[in-house]
């Protein structure tokens, strides 16, 4: 006996979201870190924020931590993100 | 009746159930063949066109069809009676409240409890005996592994992609019961909740697994209450300190009791609320003391309030058991409930 059966899945992708561009240097950017707030960013961000700066010359680091780590970031971080040249989101657990 | 989702062809049963497992869409047990017949006679049953919209899932903005769940639904074993079922626990899954991304994609591993209340437990011989939290009926269990395909399927909550749960538990397969109305002399918990009793209902929570307590050498509703709570204090010492949805279980032979000395479901949360809470002192005790800091001193109900337990009466007729059922996260997920059939978006009719 054949079967005609259908397709569970969502079929249409998630919409995407688009790249920005990508930066030609770090030098004198600045990046926004948006932690998850788990204790095991407070290290890694803490890392990177010093390799950042001492290594590849950005000029400022701005940091913000997620009030609910389950949830999307808050509207006020996500309306800061445009005053930034890059940012790293980052879930630590 | 058109639907919009692609068909495949199989030559026959096996070939249908490899089609399915090797492309990811199930939970390892064999499925039925979603075939258009089955799944029109779900949405003919919901009186629901294939295209109408559930929700659009706030994070990835992912749209959920009725046909979508329908082909999940009948892949779970769902008959169109059960169909409404899932229809309403997803649209209550989906409530901002729910925080239905989070919930499924956390390391924490929970799963979705199902509770069915009203008219309908009935109409799908819904048991809330011998059982409840296992298989207790064809109904609970093919409703609650409906929940899990369609997170699989159109969420992508598969293990190791949307879902990073770090252990899960077993009511991932499926995780629905039904409440004891006829053999209890309590209010049902979706009328506890604000709807009308005659309406069938369905309350949906991010739970942890269920954790059996036992204690039949009283009659006394507070010493029975205490194994309760105690249990509930374990759960904050060891997992999670944030306070939110608890659900309890309480079987026959502790309702008695607890019935005959006259206690209310709003007793019961009162009395529990007051007793499942702890000390963060208390962390030092269980290996956390390193979070404690200069806090020890601070209390942490298990429930901001004593309506966040959801006292459920079901179970079999035997047994000082009962079991109490965490919350995934406390505070960051809320249970919802909502009736059968009910709109959630719709206009108030117009005067």
């Amino acid at each position: 006996m054949t079967f005609r059966v259908l397709d569970p899945t969502a079929e249409k992708a998630p919409p995407a979201g688009k790249a920005a561009p990508r930066l030609a240097s770090l030098e004198g950017k600045t990046i926004g870190f948006i932690s998850n707030g788990k204790e095991g960013t407070k290290g890694f961000f803490r890392h990177l924020d010093r390799m950042l700066r001492e290594e590849h010359g950005v000029a400022k680091v701005v940091s913000r931590t997620k009030s609910n780590y389950s949830a999307p970031a808050d509207a006020g971080i996500v309306a800061e993100i445009k005053s930034w040249d890059a940012v790293v989101s980052g879930i630590g657990d | 009746m058109q639907l919009a989702s692609r068909t495949y062809d199989a030559n026959d049963i096996s070939a249908v159930q490899e089609l399915y497992h090797s492309s990811g869409w199930t939970d390892g047990l064999p499925i039925v063949p979603p075939t258009a017949e089955a799944v029109e006679a779900c949405l003919e049953w919901a009186m629901m066109p294939p295209d109408q919209l559930i929700g659009i899932e706030p994070v990835r903005g992912l749209a959920i069809t009725a046909e979508k769940l329908a082909i999940n639904a009948v892949m779970a074993g769902c008959l169109p009676m059960h169909f409404p079922v899932v229809l309403t626990a997803w649209t209550a899954m989906m409530q901002d409240e729910f925080l239905m991304h989070g919930a499924t994609a956390s390391t924490g591993g929970c799963a979705v409890l199902v509770v069915l209340n009203g008219p309908i437990r009935l109409e799908l011989g819904a048991s809330g005996t011998f059982n409840a939290l296992g298989n207790s009926d064809r109904a609970t269990a093919v409703i609650g592994r409906a929940i899990r395909l369609c997170l699989i399927n159109l969420m992508d909550v598969r293990p190791g992609v949307i879902d990073r749960s770090t252990l899960g538990h077993p009511g991932k397969f499926s995780f629905c019961l039904a409440e004891d109305e006829e053999d209890s002399a309590w209010l049902p918990l979706h009328e506890q909740r604000g709807i009308e009793r005659a309406a069938s209902a369905v309350t949906v929570m991010a739970a942890g697994a269920p954790r059996q307590i036992m204690n039949e050498w009283t009659t006394r509703p507070e010493e029975i209450l205490e194994t309760f709570a105690a249990e509930m204090r374990a759960n904050l010492r060891h997992y999670s300190i944030y306070p939110g949805n608890y659900a309890i279980i309480i079987p026959k032979q502790l309702r008695e009791h607890l019935q005959a000395a006259g206690w209310t479901k709003t007793d019961i949360a009162a009395f529990i609320h007051e007793r499942a809470r702890i000390h963060r002192r208390e962390w030092a005790e269980v290996g956390k003391g390193a979070v404690v800091r200069d806090r020890g001193d601070s209390v942490y109900p298990a429930m901001e309030r004593p309506d966040q337990l959801l006292v459920i009466a079901a179970g079999g007729p035997a047994g000082g058991f009962g079991a109490i059922v965490p919350p995934w996260l406390g505070h960051k997920s809320r249970a919802v409930t909502l009736a059968v059939g009910a709109c959630v978006d719709c206009e108030p009719p117009k005067k």
